[in-house]
C-alpha cells in the first residue's frame, strides 16, 4: 500500500519565474495496484516519483508504505532513500558498466543493512531475479556486452531482487525502440502481476498508460487533475486538458442550455449557435461555460442529405483532406471555419470538396470543464 | 521547574536543524560528514600559507623571529624601491613575450596537425611528449650552452666572420623570452589541439561550400571561433610566465635582469632572510595572479560557449593544404629540431665530453662515458631520484584522493560543494617561489619536525598542484550519469558505499590520468623545492640547479639525460592512456 497526502515540491526557476514541481498531489493505492502517472513532459510527474524514492526532499505532506512513514514533514520524519527499501527502474536503466549482470543485481543485497544475506542466498535471489526477467545464465556477461533490453531487464531484475514493498518505474520503455516497447509493455504488466508488487509508473505516453495501468493519475503543470481508471479517464475525461492528452479528440466550446443532473444527456448551445446533447458526467448549472468532446472514431459520415439517425446529433461540413492508413480512413472536415477530425472503416470513400453530414450519438459526446487558461483565453 | 522546556518549542527546533541537515542531499549524513572532513583538510592545507604571507608582510620582526610591531613599512618600501618597479617592468616583458612567442609557435603547429593534410604530425606529438618528461631546469641549461659564449651558435658566428664577439647575447631579456617561449610551446600545442579538435567542421565546411578559399576560411570563421579559446590560453600562459622561476634564475640572474619572483626568492635568500620583504612582495604578487585568474576564469566560461558538442570518437574534415603542406610540414619538421633535437643533442654531448668545448672534430677525440660511469656510481643521484619519486608520488596519491571525494561533491552539488571547489582550485594563485615561502615560514614555527624533511615538499607540491587534481575529477564526475549514483542509493548504498563501490571505480581512469599528470609536472618543480629541500632531503631539480652553479655541468648533463629518458617513459603511458580513456568513457 502507498499512502500520498498533500505532497508539495516546487522548483522555483530564476529566469522567468514559472515553477516546476508538484503541488498538493493525494492517492491512497491498494497492495498490488499498477498505478501510472502520466503527464507531458515537466508536469512534475518525475518530481513525484523521485519524492517517493526519496531523490529530492517535498517541502511538505506526507509519504508512506505499508504503514511505514518515509516522509512526513509536521514531526520532521524523512527516512534516506537507501533506507528506504523501494525498488527503482531509471529511464537510462542505470546499469554500473565495471560490474557483471550478476555483481549490478547482487548489490542491493550486499549493501543492505537491515539484513544480512550469506552468499548462498545472494546466488539463490540473483539468479531467481533473473529468471523472472528471462535472463538466467546472463549472470557472468559483463554489463557493457548487453542490449538496450536486456539492460532493462537488468535494471528490473535489479529493483525487484531484494522484495521491496513498492517499485518505482521512470519512463523505463522511453529508451527501447517502437516493436521492442510493444512487447516489454505486455511483459511488464505479466512480471508486475505474477510479482503483485506495488507499482509507480511514470510515463508521458498515454497509449502505455493505458494499456499497463490499474489507475491512471494525469498531471497538468503540477496539480493531478484526474485521478480514475483507463476507461473512466478515455470516456469521461475530467476537463478539456485530459480530453486533449489522452487519445485524439474534437472539442466543441459552448453554453450549457439547461441544467443536468449528474450522469444524464443535457443540451449544449454551442458558440456558433447550433444545438447539441450530450453526456453529463457531472451535474451542471443552467449557462456555465463548457466544452463537449466527441472522438473521431465516435463520428459517422455521411453524404449531405442524408437522414440523420434517430436521437443522434448532425452537423454539416465540408471534407478537406482524407488520409488512408490501412485499417481506418482520417478525415478532416470542416464544420463553420473549425476542422473535425473523424476516423471512418475503410469503405466510406468521400473526396474533398464533399458536402457530409456529421452525426454522432449523444452518449458518444462528452461534457468536460474548460480549461482555466482555454477560459481565459 | 520541570516545565523549562516548552514542547512544542523543542520538537519545533529538532525539526528545523534537521530540514538544514537534509537540504541539499538525498544520500543520509555520512556524505556531509565526508564533505566536512575533507573540507576541513584542505582548508588546513591551503589557508594557511595565505595567512602567513599576509600576517609577515604587516608585522616587524627582531633578528631572531621575535614580534616586535604591526607595521606598513614593508609595503611603503616597495614602492620606494626603484628596483621593484624595475623588476615588475621586466617581468612584464617577459611574460609578454613568451606568451606572444609560445603562442604562436603552438597555435600554427596545432592547427597544421589538428586541421591539414600536413605531413609528420608524429613528429610534433613526440615533441610534446617528451617535453613532458624534460625537466625545465635541464632544458633551460641546454639552452645555456647551445647560445652561450661558447655554445655552437656563437662559434659558427665567430669562425665565419672572424669577430671575437658573440652573434648572440643569451644572458638577456631576449635569451629569456626564447628559452621561456620554447618551454611553453608543448603544452600551447597540447591545449589549442584539443581546441581545435574540438570544433565544428560544418561551420567550415558551409563556408568552403558558400564558395571561401582555405585562407578564407581559416580567417573568417575557425580563427574567431576559436578566439575565446586562444584568448584564455594566452592569459593562462601569461600568468605561468609571471610565475616562472626557472629561466629568470638561471638566465637572467647573471646578467642581472631581475624579475618578481627572483626578487622574492633572493629576498628570502639574504642573510638574516629579509622575510617582511619577501612577504609582502608575495601579497601583492598573490593579487596580480588573483586578478588576472579571474578574468581567465570569465574567459574560458566564454569559451566554453564556442566549444562545438561532438560525439565519440569524432574528427573534423581535415584541410586540403595542396602543395603549401610541404610547407606546413618543414615548420613542424623544424620546431621537432629546433624545440627538441637540438638542445638534446647539446646535452648529449656535453654529457659526453670531460669539459665543456665547442663542437668540433678535436673535440671529439676525447668523448668518454666517465660522466655516465659516475652518475651511476655516485650513491647521490640515485637518492634525489628516489627522493622525487617518493615524494611526488606521494602528493600525486593525497590530491588524487582528496579531490576525487571532493570533485564528486562538488560536481554534485553536494554539501560544501561550494567550499570544496573553492578551496581546491585556490592554490592555482600561488607561484611556486610564492608558495615556497609561505610553507617555509609555515613549517618554521609549527612544533612537527618536518622541516628539512620530505613530508614539507610532499605537503607543499600536494598544495600546488590540487587544483589540477581537482580538474580531471570534477570534469570526470560530470562525465558520469547520475542516475548510476542514485540507483546505488535507492538500492540501499550509503554515501560512502556508493562513492567506493560506483564513484569510485568509475572515476579510476581519470584518477590515473590526472595521477600521471601531476606526477610529470611535479617532477619538474624548482621553485619550490629550491626554497624548502635540504641536503637531508634533496629533490631533483633543485640538485640540477646546483650542479649548474657548481659548475659540474658534465654530470649534469648525464643525470639530465638518464632521468629525462625515464620521464619519458612515465609521459608516453600518459598519453596512451589519455588516449585509450577518450575511447571508452564510462557512463554516457
Amino acid at each position: 500500500m502507498l499512502e500520498v497526502k498533500g505532497l508539495t515540491k516546487i522548483f522555483a526557476n530564476s529566469y522567468d519565474g514559472i515553477a516546476g514541481g508538484i503541488r498538493d498531489a493525494n492517492f491512497e493505492l491498494p497492495s498490488g495496484t499498477f498505478f501510472t502517472l502520466l503527464g507531458p513532459s515537466g508536469c512534475g510527474k518525475t518530481t513525484t516519483l523521485r519524492c517517493i524514492a526519496g531523490l529530492e526532499r517535498p517541502d511538505s505532506g506526507q509519504i508512506a508504505v505499508e504503514d511505514q512513514v518515509l516522509f512526513d514533514d509536521t514531526n520532521g520524519i524523512s527516512v534516506p532513500m537507501n533506507r528506504r527499501h523501494i525498488g527503482m527502474v531509471f529511464q537510462s536503466y542505470a546499469i554500473w558498466p565495471h560490474m557483471t549482470v550478476f555483481e549490478n543485481v547482487a548489490f542491493p543485497l550486499r549493501v543492505s543493512k537491515e539484513r544480512r544475506y550469506d552468499n548462498a542466498e545472494i546466488v539463490r535471489m540473483v539468479e531467481e531475479a533473473l529468471e523472472t526477467v528471462d535472463l538466467g545464465g546472463y549472470g557472468e556477461r559483463p554489463a557493457t556486452k548487453l542490449s538496450g533490453g536486456q539492460q532493462q531487464r537488468v535494471a528490473l531484475a535489479r529493483a525487484i531482487v531484494a522484495h521491496p514493498k513498492l517499485l518505482l518505474l521512470d519512463e523505463p520503455l522511453s529508451n527501447l525502440d517502437a516493436t521492442l516497447r510493444e512487447d516489454m509493455r505486455t511483459e511488464l504488466k505479466r512480471l508486475q502481476q505474477q510479482i503483485g508488487i506495488t507499482t509507480v509508473y511514470v510515463t508521458h505516453d498515454q497509449s502505455e498508460a493505458l494499456a499497463m495501468s490499474d489507475q491512471i493519475a494525469v498531471i497538468e503543470r503540477g496539480h493531478v487533475v484526474q485521478l480514475a481508471d483507463p476507461k473512466e479517464i478515455y470516456f469521461r475525461p475530467a476537463n478539456e486538458f485530459v480530453a486533449r492528452f489522452i487519445g485524439s479528440t474534437n472539442l466543441f466550446t459552448g453554453t450549457v442550455a439547461g441544467a443536468a443532473a449528474a450522469d444524464t444527456v443535457g443540451s449544449v448551445r454551442l458558440d456558433d449557435g447550433a444545438g447539441i446533447h450530450c453526456l453529463f458526467p457531472d451535474g451542471v448549472a443552467n449557462g456555465t461555460p463548457i466544452a463537449v468532446s466527441v472522438r473521431p472514431e465516435n463520428i459517422i459520415l455521411s453524404s449531405e442529405g442524408s437522414p440523420v439517425p434517430e436521437g443522434h446529433d448532425g452537423l454539416a461540413g465540408t471534407v478537406r483532406a482524407a488520409s488512408f492508413l490501412g485499417t481506418t480512413i482520417r478525415y478532416e472536415v470542416e464544420v463553420n471555419g473549425e476542422i473535425i477530425k473523424v476516423m471512418t472503416p475503410p469503405d466510406i470513400s468521400l473526396d474533398p470538396g464533399a458536402r457530409v453530414n456529421l452525426t454522432f450519438p449523444p452518449r458518444a459526446a462528452v461534457a468536460v470543464a474548460r480549461s482555466a487558461e482555454a477560459t481565459a483565453a | 521547574m520541570s516545565s523549562s522546556v516548552n514542547p512544542a518549542e523543542f520538537g519545533e527546533g529538532r525539526r528545523a536543524r534537521r530540514r538544514t541537515f537534509l537540504e541539499r542531499g538525498f544520500f543520509d549524513d555520512s556524505r556531509r560528514t565526508m564533505a566536512v572532513v575533507i573540507s576541513i583538510i584542505l582548508a588546513i592545507l591551503v589557508l594557511p600559507p595565505i595567512g602567513i604571507l599576509i600576517q609577515q608582510s604587516l608585522v616587524e620582526t627582531a633578528p631572531d623571529g621575535s614580534f616586535i610591531r604591526l607595521t606598513l613599512d614593508h609595503y611603503a618600501k616597495l614602492l620606494d624601491d626603484p628596483r621593484v618597479f624595475e623588476s615588475t617592468w621586466n617581468t612584464v616583458q617577459f611574460g609578454l613575450g613568451s606568451t606572444v612567442l609560445s603562442l604562436l609557435i603552438g597555435g600554427i603547429l596545432a592547427w597544421l596537425v589538428e586541421r591539414t593534410n600536413a605531413p609528420f604530425k608524429r613528429l610534433a606529438y613526440a615533441t610534446t611528449i617528451i617535453s613532458m618528461g624534460t625537466p625545465y631546469v635541464l632544458y633551460v641549461i641546454a639552452w645555456l650552452f647551445l647560445l652561450g659564449r661558447a655554445g655552437p651558435i656563437n662559434d659558427i658566428y665567430r669562425s665565419m666572420t672572424g669577430s671575437f664577439g658573440v652573434l648572440i647575447n643569451v644572458n638577456s631579456m631576449w635569451g629569456m623570452i626564447l628559452i621561456e617561449g620554447f618551454l611553453w610551446s608543448p603544452l600551447v600545442f597540447l591545449l589549442l589541439g584539443s581546441t581545435f579538435r574540438a570544433s565544428n567542421a560544418d561551420m567550415e565546411e558551409a563556408a568552403r561550400m558558400s564558395g571561401a578559399s582555405v585562407f578564407d576560411t581559416v580567417r573568417r570563421v575557425s580563427i574567431p571561433l576559436a578566439m575565446p579559446a586562444i584568448l584564455a590560453l594566452s592569459l593562462f600562459v601569461f600568468i605561468r610566465a609571471i610565475e616562472a622561476f626557472d629561466v629568470p634564475a638561471l638566465v637572467g640572474t647573471p646578467a642581472k635582469i631581475s624579475v618578481l619572483t627572483t626578487e622574492i626568492y633572493y629576498s628570502s635568500k639574504l642573510i638574516p632572510p629579509d622575510l617582511g620583504h619577501a612577504s609582502s612582495f608575495s601579497v601583492i604578487l598573490l593579487v596580480v595572479v588573483a586578478v588576472l585568474f579571474y578574468f581567465y576564469s570569465r574567459i574560458s566560461k566564454n569559451a566554453e560557449r564556442y566549444h562545438s558538442v561532438t560525439g565519440k570518437g569524432y574528427r573534423p574534415r581535415l584541410f586540403d593544404l595542396g602543395t603549401a603542406r610541404w610547407i606546413a610540414g618543414t615548420f613542424i619538421m623544424l620546431n621537432f629540431l629546433i624545440v627538441l633535437v637540438l638542445p638534446l643533442s647539446m646535452l648529449l654531448w656535453r654529457a659526453l665530453l670531460p669539459y665543456l668545448q665547442g663542437i668540433s672534430f678535436k673535440a671529439m677525440r676525447s668523448m668518454t662515458l666517465d660522466n655516465f660511469t659516475s652518475v651511476f656510481e655516485s650513491v647521490y643521484y640515485l637518492e634525489y631520484a628516489w627522493n622525487t619519486i617518493l615524494v611526488v608520488a606521494g602528493a600525486a596519491t593525497l590530491i588524487m584522493i582528496l579531490t576525487a571525494i571532493a570533485g564528486w561533491i562538488a560536481a554534485r552539488r553536494g554539501p560544501c560543494g561550494a567550499i570544496l571547489d573553492q578551496l581546491s582550485t585556490i592554490p592555482l594563485i600561488f607561484p611556486g617561489v610564492v608558495l615556497g615561502v609561505a610553507v617555509m615560514q609555515i613549517y618554521l614555527r609549527v612544533p612537527l619536525p618536518i622541516y628539512g624533511s620530505l613530508w614539507i615538499l610532499l605537503i607543499a607540491y600536494a598544495i600546488r598542484y590540487m587544483p589540477y587534481g581537482m580538474r580531471y575529477t570534477y570534469s570526470a564526475v560530470l562525465q558520469i550519469h547520475k542516475e548510476l549514483e542514485e540507483s546505488a542509493g535507492v538500492a540501499g548504498a550509503s554515501a560512502v558505499t556508493a562513492f567506493r563501490r560506483i564513484i569510485a571505480p568509475l572515476l579510476s581512469p581519470a584518477l590515473v590520468s590526472g595521477w600521471l599528470f601531476i606526477f610529470l609536472i611535479a617532477t619538474k618543480e624548482l621553485s619550490i623545492a629550491i626554497l624548502l629541500a635540504s641536503p637531508n632531503s634533496q629533490v631533483m631539480a633543485p640538485a640540477m640547479f646546483d650542479l649548474w652553479v657548481n659548475g659540474q655541468s658534465g654530470e649534469l648533463a648525464a643525470f639530465g639525460l638518464v632521468w629525462t629518458v625515464v620521464m619519458t617513459l612515465v609521459a608516453t603511458a600518459f598519453f596512451a592512456w589519455a588516449r585509450r580513456q577518450g575511447q571508452d568513457i564510462f557512463g554516457s
